[in-house]
């Protein structure tokens, strides 16, 4: 059945797709435009062809990084995946006060990074921390989680599985609900159960939705920014200092706007990759 | 009925589309269509001097009553973000307070044909605030006041302690007597900690310089920072934290010192004169300030603020106009009198500051012994945005104990190009 007039779909369209293209889509073009070119901000942009990209991928400091945001993200997205499932398969199982305890572990999505990070950051201090006064009432020495490089990076990669978990939760909910009973009922009268049923339904049942949010993981933790830099600042010692804060720096503190634009193309180039190889390695998500 | 429906929503949200892309509200006139001009001012406060700038536009407005001002509070980090955003989208603001001209040096008005005769104008500062003004040569920022590094410290918990502070020129500790007597009242008094250290590469160079040593050569295109002073002042500086006379926390887990000082926790700290009056609002306890220590000599660090215009400013004439009027020696006074700041001119002695009198002759103390050498250095606004940050990290993995501080500064001269341009 035809519509009697096609234009109105795209009309409906039109407010997303504007609002897209002037703060996301020129942004976008103009920051590939500007990652052929010295340019400080101010004065007019040279172009100096592939001379930011060549500066980067020849820059050890760039490399080390890279590497450091990588084990970032292959320690969050795991945990952060593990931890969402087993709320939600908790969530699901019909338990009293399930309700109270999904609002409970949303909360912490509701609050801006920003406000994590600052909280976290008073929690955490080595000498006026909440967590080591309590060390400190049981004897224990006062640990450093946010001065010490090993402590800082385990206190970001909780703090953000904290922060994010309720989220992705809430996704993996949704596809358990999806899932039909039918399945469960016929897997128990063949005498299958709770670990069968959950490593031979949930799991598969669930491999789009997993997929996806190991894809939404991945992309938000790569990026990850705001949360780092007012829990940690990037430290110590550039211990927590990852892709994107690199990038701010590199542009907003270094007023290095071509290399600070060629340095997210790079992240875009590197995000689409490891998205297009996830999604051939499950064969696009497929149950 | 749905359709017609569906088409006044599209309507409504096009319409919100619409007005959310469209310009903002004109902040002022025009000068061209009218008689008033407005001043668009970027400004950012670290303690009271935004209310005495306030004053001090008043003032102007009432000799001049054509002009208004726009007086855009912007928070310190955001400064040069602002600026540049505003630049390069065709909006440059008429007037900006900033403490680096180097980061938007491209941007900024070249004052020397303003100003009558540069050499004239720069006679009137004080030689501490001249390398502030200029860029590769070329005058292009006002100074409108100084800072200097300082001690404060915890009255209370020196008592206790049994501690005397230097309370004149005559008897200011050395490294060892400074350490000793810090670890001293963190032993025998109520503060938890000794020292509140700022983490900051210009607080840190107070050291370097304190021992005779300095980061960059006179003419500062080569690194001097691995010689042996600024080695020694990392030795010093890894003592006072292996002591835990300065907790780790500050360097190498980022706690706010303001907050460990204010709070109580801390017996001193090692800050700036711009800190005053958020300790005389904001700490109930008795606290004073008293001279940093000395090694080969004694060094503050000299830094400072400066009110800039823009090449591309739409109402320049006015906007230079006003900072002649702002760093005139009369409104200069009242503005570093009553925002306890030190002056850049040469020609205003003997303040009597709206408050702690006493804590600003101690800083301004510490300026006048200050060689010029730390203006030199921190006015290096080609290399020292990169070197500083080399600074923070090297000191850090020193600390750390990953680096000897020979290695430490090694690495910074290694991992730098000063001087290859």
């Amino acid at each position: 059945m035809k519509s009697e007039k096609p234009w109105i779909p795209y009309a409906f369209l039109l407010p997303n797709a504007l609002i897209f293209g002037i703060f996301v889509g020129l942004p976008a073009v103009y920051g590939i435009v500007y990652s052929f070119t010295e340019w400080n901000g101010i004065s007019s942009a040279t172009f100096i062809g592939l001379e930011n990209f060549k500066t980067i991928l020849t820059d050890s400091e760039f490399w080390t990084m890279l590497f450091r945001t990588l084990i970032y993200v292959i320690a969050v997205v795991p945990l952060t995946v593990v931890c969402a499932l087993g709320l939600a398969w908790l969530l699901t199982r019909g338990l009293k006060g399930s309700n109270v305890f999904r609002a409970i572990f949303f909360l912490p999505v509701m609050i801006s990074f920003i406000v994590a990070g600052l909280i976290w950051n008073w929690i955490l201090q080595t000498d006026t921390g909440l967590i080591n006064y309590i060390l400190s009432l049981v004897d224990i020495e006062p640990v450093g989680w946010l001065s010490n490089p090993v402590f800082a990076n385990i206190s970001v990669i909780l703090v953000t599985v904290w922060n994010r978990v309720g989220f992705f939760m809430l996704i993996f909910i949704a596809g358990l609900l999806n899932i039909s009973p039918t399945l469960y009922e016929a897997a128990e009268i063949d005498g299958a159960g709770t670990w069968k049923k959950f490593r031979n339904i949930t799991i598969p049942m669930l491999r789009p939705i997993t997929l996806l949010v190991i894809i939404l993981c991945f992309i938000e933790f790569f990026k990850t920014f705001a949360l780092v830099v007012s829990l940690t600042g990037g430290g110590p010692i550039n211990a927590t200092r990852y892709y994107v804060q690199y990038t701010y720096d590199t542009a907003f503190g270094m007023g290095e706007f071509g290399l600070g634009s060629a340095l997210s193309l790079i992240l875009f180039v590197i995000m689409g990759i490891v998205t297009l190889i996830q999604w051939k390695v499950s064969n696009g998500g497929r149950v | 009925m749905k359709k017609p429906a569906a088409m006044i929503a599209m309507g409504v949200l096009s319409g919100l589309v619409a007005a959310g892309c469209s310009g903002g509200e004109e902040t002022g006139q025009d000068s061209s269509s009218g008689d008033t001009v407005t001043l668009d001012v970027i400004w950012f406060s670290d303690g009271n001097e935004g209310e005495v700038f306030k004053e001090i536009t008043e003032d102007y407005k009432s000799e001049n009553p054509n002009v208004e001002f726009n007086i855009i509070e912007t928070p310190y980090d955001d400064i040069y973000n602002r600026i540049r955003t505003r630049v390069s989208g065709g909006d440059a603001p008429d007037l900006a307070r900033i403490s680096n001209p180097g980061a938007v040096s491209d941007a900024l008005l070249r004052l020397d044909g303003e100003f009558g005769n540069k050499e004239e104008f720069y006679n009137q500062l004080k030689p501490s605030a001249r390398p502030w003004a200029e860029v590769n040569g070329e005058f292009v920022a006002v100074p409108t006041d100084l800072t200097a590094h300082g001690l404060y410290y915890n009255k209370e918990y020196f008592e206790q302690a049994g501690v005397e502070v230097p309370d004149s020129t005559e008897d200011i500790w050395n490294w060892s007597e400074f350490a000793d007597a810090i670890e001293k009242v963190k032993e025998n008094s109520d503060a938890r900690m000794g020292l509140a250290y700022d983490m900051s590469p210009s607080r840190y160079s107070t050291l370097i310089y304190q021992n005779g040593g300095r980061i960059f050569s006179e003419d500062g295109q080569s690194l001097k920072i691995n010689e042996s002073e600024s080695v020694e002042a990392l030795e010093y500086f890894n003592e006072l934290h292996e002591r835990e006379i300065i907790p780790q926390s500050i360097w190498l887990g980022g706690e706010n010192p303001n907050s460990l000082f204010r709070s109580g926790q801390a017996a001193a700290h090692l800050s700036g004169n711009w800190n005053l009056q958020n300790y005389s609002d904001n700490a109930d306890f008795e606290w004073g300030v008293t001279y940093m220590p000395q090694k080969a000599q004694r060094s503050s660090v000299a830094g400072g603020k400066q009110m800039v215009t823009f090449k591309d400013s739409e109402h320049k004439e006015e906007a230079v106009k006003f900072m002649k009027y702002f760093i005139s020696k009369e409104q200069n006074k009242k503005y570093v009198s009553e925002s306890l700041f030190i002056s850049p001119r040469s020609d205003i002695e003997n303040i009597e500051y709206a408050a702690e009198t006493e804590a600003m002759n101690i800083f301004n103390n510490e300026l006048s012994v200050t060689p010029e050498a730390t203006a030199e250095d921190w006015s290096n606004f080609e290399y020292m945005p990169d070197v500083e940050q080399k600074i923070t990290e090297n000191v850090q993995r020193t600390l750390d104990g990953a680096m000897t501080p020979q290695e430490a500064m090694d690495s910074i001269v290694e991992s730098s190009d000063v001087g290859s341009e």
